[in-house]
């Protein structure tokens, strides 16, 4: 079989073509900026030379230095982080303290949301953690709605999320959904139930909220715009009760915790 | 009298009008403030403190409440690393030796203050270390806590109630001397790694984003904070530099660092540094750690492997449908040659 000019540029358009359907999503996946994070390039320079060793090697240090900065005084204090140089505070809100569950009727799920914001331009990163201080529960009688363990077939746990869509499971959990939220949050189908302080032994709080990524260039002193450093995310409080629940206006507190990475 | 009667209708007609409009703006007035925004603000975030027994030292913070009026106390409880990645567990019994106090004339630890809205209040905390505490680190976070709003009655429902934290980190020491144990636990290419001549390596496809962990050690008594670099090299001459940011490494854990600047990385698992480009060939990765002046270097190296796989399959998949598409074209041809003899 003979190849003709005709065949040759043929096969030369169809190479060409192919190669480009590799590579052209490729190259669009490599944004310079996403909307939550800075992304940094390293300069690459040409003229070093080549690392000699090679495979795994793990050093090890022991040691004193003395505190030069230890002063007569007896103290030395650092405040902010020495990799930041901002000034920007440490910020936490919540949009809405007051979550309204209305009247609740048996078999209906009856829901609210309130929004959680961190600004941790001066911190770097964060977490938010959530614990309630005990099940929904009635004042004066004690009556207890319990907390979800969601559809009877996805059960979920106060770390893991599951799917919880059945009128005829009961109980008292939430959903995350936005920025720096746990992954098992898959979709608004997903909740779990709050960690309960007065479990025994009592719940350690939960992470709803966390990012370790630091979201300012290194010595910046000019600081990221607004929007690259606010996170933000949604908790939808839900609540579904059988027709054998006791009558009663149900309550609990849920403490969020913010605080900075160190 | 008809055209009194008349008016008298009309003004009927506007008093109920206006009770109407009066109910309806109140109503949705309501619900507006019904909504209750905390919003608060604290500076600095972080605090390192290396004292002697027997010192004190006071440090102003400054608290803001950018959402609505409300009451709030600050408290100081104890915390400890939570992972490698700076998370804490907060505990909520006081522990440890160290001493604090409000200097403010008006405002106590653990007693309710009122800020309104767009209010700041400066917070003059005292840290005292007693003679004779033992010489170690102490970690604490400085909590500025709203209280719960009241009971919506006849409602169930579910108040919320914020903290927002501050940490605080007391080296204690005599002498002025810190103890400084460091050590790379972990320096690696993340990924599948391959048997290659004996030994095994990381292998990705150039166009990936090669996503690096490093995770360092304290075996001290004290936190550490590490200064260094990851270096890349590469087989043509390449090398290009990261800087490692300079975070604490808590007393007796680990830390994962990272380095900037980096590749942003969507993983569920956090890394140290991301690379992005193109690579081909083999690359080294070095990094140089020390935790100040006259500190002993730590060195850590990995390597991995970059292939143009996308490329080359794309390549031969593009030959295949050309080659069988020209014989296809040249089989036409030729039937319609011997067509033409015939």
């Amino acid at each position: 079989m003979k190849l003709s000019c005709f065949s040759f540029k043929l096969l030369f358009l169809i190479f060409t073509f192919t190669v480009f359907l590799f590579f052209a999503p490729l190259s669009l996946a490599l944004d310079m900026e996403s909307t939550d994070y800075k992304i940094q390039y390293g300069n690459v320079v040409i003229g070093g030379k080549d690392q000699s060793s090679s495979g795994y090697n793990l050093s090890t240090s022991i040691g004193q230095v003395a505190a030069n900065e230890f002063s007569s005084s007896g103290y030395i204090v650092k405040a902010g982080f020495q990799y930041l140089h901002s000034i920007i505070p440490f910020t936490f809100s919540i949009s809405d303290i007051n979550i309204d569950l209305g009247s609740l009727v048996p078999n209906t799920p009856s829901t609210d949301t309130t929004t959680l914001t961190v600004s941790a331009g001066g911190a770097g990163g964060y977490q938010v953690t959530a614990i309630e201080d005990n099940p929904l529960q009635t004042l004066a009688v004690g009556n207890t709605i319990p907390n979800t363990s969601c559809d009877s077939g996805t059960p979920c746990s106060i770390g893991t999320a599951d799917v919880w869509t059945s009128n005829d499971d009961y109980g008292f959990g939430y959903n995350m959904a936005g920025q720096d939220v746990p992954v098992d949050f898959t979709n608004s189908t997903y909740y779990r139930p709050f960690a309960d302080n007065s479990a025994s032994p009592p719940d350690s709080p939960v992470v709803v909220m966390s990012s370790s990524k630091v979201t300012m260039p290194t010595g910046t002193p000019t600081p990221a715009p607004a929007s690259e450093r606010t996170h933000e995310s949604t908790v939808t409080f839900k609540v579904n009760v059988s027709p054998l629940q006791d009558e009663g206006t149900y309550q609990t507190v849920i403490k969020f915790t913010a605080t900075p990475i160190y | 009298m008809i055209k009194y009667s008349f008016n008298k209708k009309i003004f009927r007609i506007l008093v109920i009008l206006f009770t109407l409009f009066c109910t309806i703006f109140f109503i949705s007035l309501n619900q507006k403030v019904h909504a209750q925004l905390i919003s608060l603000s604290i500076y600095p975030p972080i605090l390192k403190a290396i004292m002697k027994p027997g010192k004190e030292i006071m440090i102003a913070y400054n608290i803001k409440n950018l959402g609505d009026p409300t009451t709030l106390q600050m408290l100081v409880l104890p915390f400890e690393p939570k992972d490698n990645l700076g998370n804490v567990r907060i505990k909520e019994e006081f522990e440890g030796p160290i001493r604090f106090k409000l200097d403010n004339t008006n405002i106590e630890l653990n007693q309710p203050i009122f800020l309104k809205t767009g209010q700041s209040q400066q917070i003059l905390l005292r840290i005292r270390v007693p003679e004779g505490a033992p010489e170690k680190d102490y970690y604490y976070t400085l909590f500025a806590e709203t209280d719960p709003s009241p009971t919506i009655e006849g409602k169930t429902s579910s108040r919320s109630k914020a903290r927002i934290g501050s940490h605080i980190l007391i080296t204690v020491t005599k002498s002025g001397n810190v103890d400084i144990k460091g050590k790379v636990s972990l320096f690696s290419v993340l990924g599948n790694k391959l048997p290659f001549f004996g030994d095994k390596i990381s292998l990705f496809d150039s166009t990936d984003i090669i996503p690096i962990t490093l995770i360092v050690e304290n075996n001290g008594r004290n936190s550490i904070k590490p200064n260094g670099e990851i270096i890349l090299r590469g087989n043509f001459g390449e090398r290009a530099e990261y800087n490692i940011l300079s975070q604490n490494i808590l007393a007796y854990s680990q830390r994962q660092l990272m380095a900037t600047p980096s590749a942003y990385f969507s993983s569920e698992k956090p890394v140290s540094l991301a690379l992005s480009g193109f690579f081909i060939g083999k690359y080294n990765l070095s990094t140089k750690i020390n935790f100040g002046e006259n500190t002993p270097q730590l060195y850590a190296s990995t390597s991995f492997i970059a292939l143009p796989f996308k490329f080359i399959i794309g390549s031969f998949i593009a030959i295949i449908v050309g080659i069988v598409i020209i014989r296809k074209l040249n089989d036409d041809k030729d039937d319609e040659n011997d067509e033409e003899e015939e």
